[in-house]
């Protein structure tokens, strides 16, 4: 697919970066959906889908389809979320845990986001979706 | 036997032709990919050790590794440049390993020591932003296929180091405090000489060739303004100041000081009130070449002689 946008947009940070890398910068921040008014029928649930619209610094794909994320909880306006990384010295963990917390606290009935990172079991190539795995083989990953 | 004139490859690149082989090429398109894909892989070759001897100055061993990751796509994106210079008859060995210091084609602002740990972030922030405006134009628009399908990795991977740069920018900003004036300094030597990499004005610029041969997109000029549309905003919003503002009735940024001009290297501090200078005097002191020039070409070729002498002469692998 061509790519647009090369001449600058004045003003904005990300001006002047294509599309596809502004997205891949931002964890995904101008395509995640706007946050829902009340609290939905069932929150763990859309915890997990606000989850599934944060990339990865690194791959193109989102945490959830990475398989980084190892459980989701929604209980009285804290979302728990229980997440590995692909290395204990990742360095993106810090833009990780950045991009989670500001895409689960733009939801109005998420008031804290409680960050649990887990080591075991370790993450593996494995644990990549079936999405995520179509998404990489697109991109000329193999895994 | 050539399979096309120049004049015929010319033609059909602009037309969107995407070469695949040095069959295809022309002598006069393959000399410009070389100058090209050489400046390409000299700057992130050199970045990784001026990188690395700043790296010393991380905060913490999260930041260590983030510093050294960094570091290690660097090298990886070199490797690829010299991987496909490889290809078009040049021998990375000769490249790499048999140069001296002077001879290599990297801008002069990675000839300059980065001294501590807002230098590092900074930049990450100016040069690498840099270096992915002119990689993401080459990704847009080149002609040459197999450049164009390396470039999607590396361009990736430098919006990872363009994040560290803002990241740990705005961090050091909101700290205040000398943080904020380490930064500051930063800034005010990092901003004019990432504008001076973009090189020659169009107006004066000699004909390079890289556009007719679609290497390219966008001009000296157009590059310059695509970068600073970012980083002038990045500046403001985190009240740095920045030698250069929006101009609506130009509809362009403008720089606040003569360009180019005398920078002293010493105390890296540009030097404005001096005036404007020649570009022949940019030139002049790009060939000279900057103070760290030789410390890390040599750090980049030194162990290769040692290792390949304890293994008796051979080659290290």
């Amino acid at each position: 697919m061509a790519t647009t946008a090369t001449l600058p947009v004045t003003g904005r940070v990300d001006a002047g970066l294509p599309v596809h890398l502004a997205t891949h910068k931002s964890g995904g921040r101008d395509r995640w959906s706007p946050p829902l008014a009340e609290l939905p029928g069932d929150p763990t649930a859309a915890v997990e889908a606000a989850l599934n619209e944060v990339l990865d610094p690194e791959i193109p794909i989102s945490l959830v389809e990475l398989g980084l994320v190892y459980a989701v909880a929604w209980e009285a306006g804290v979302a728990r979320v229980d997440l590995t990384y692909t290395a204990t010295a990742c360095p993106c963990m810090e833009f990780i845990r950045e991009d989670v917390t500001d895409r689960l606290e733009r939801e109005p009935w998420i008031d804290r986001v409680e960050l649990v990172e887990v080591w075991s079991p370790p993450w593996t190539t494995d644990r990549i979706t079936a999405a995520g795995r179509a998404k990489l083989r697109h991109l000329g990953v193999s895994t | 036997m050539r399979q096309f004139t120049d004049e015929e490859l010319k033609e059909k690149v602009q037309g969107g032709y995407i070469v695949e082989s040095v069959d295809e090429m022309t002598d006069g398109y393959r000399k410009a990919l070389v100058v090209q894909l050489t400046v390409q892989a000299d700057t992130e070759l050199m970045s990784a050790p001026a990188y690395w001897m700043a790296a010393r100055h991380a905060p913490s061993t999260n930041t260590q590794v983030s510093a050294h990751a960094i570091i290690q796509d660097e090298l990886a994106h070199a490797n690829i440049a010299y991987r496909l210079l490889e290809d078009l008859g040049e021998s990375k060995e000769h490249l790499v390993y048999g140069r001296q210091p002077h001879e290599f084609k990297h801008p002069y602002g990675f000839d300059q020591p980065l001294e501590n740990w807002a230098e590092l972030v900074v930049a990450n922030g100016f040069f690498d932003r840099a270096g992915i405006t002119l990689l993401s134009d080459v990704y847009q628009n080149t002609s040459y296929g197999p450049l164009k399908r390396a470039l999607v990795k590396v361009d990736m991977e430098e919006t990872f180091h363009l994040r560290h740069g803002e990241v740990w920018m705005r961090r050091l900003a909101k700290a205040g405090g000398e943080a904020r004036e380490m930064l500051q300094r930063a800034v005010d030597w990092m901003f004019p000489m990432t504008v001076e990499w973009f090189g020659l004005p169009d107006a004066m610029k000699r004909h390079s060739g890289q556009l007719d041969y679609r290497l390219k997109g966008l001009t000296n000029d157009q590059l310059r303004q695509v970068w600073m549309s970012s980083t002038v905003p990045l500046c403001e919003q985190l009240e740095l100041k920045a030698p250069a503002h929006w101009d609506a009735e130009r509809d362009a940024y403008v720089l606040d000081y003569p360009f180019p001009c005398r920078y002293d290297e010493e105390v890296k501090r540009w030097l404005f009130e001096e005036g404007e200078i020649s570009w022949d005097d940019v030139f002049e002191r790009w060939k000279a070449r900057g103070p760290m020039n030789e410390t890390y070409v040599e750090s980049v070729q030194r162990s290769r002689s040692d290792v390949a002498r304890w293994l008796g002469g051979g080659a290290a692998a």
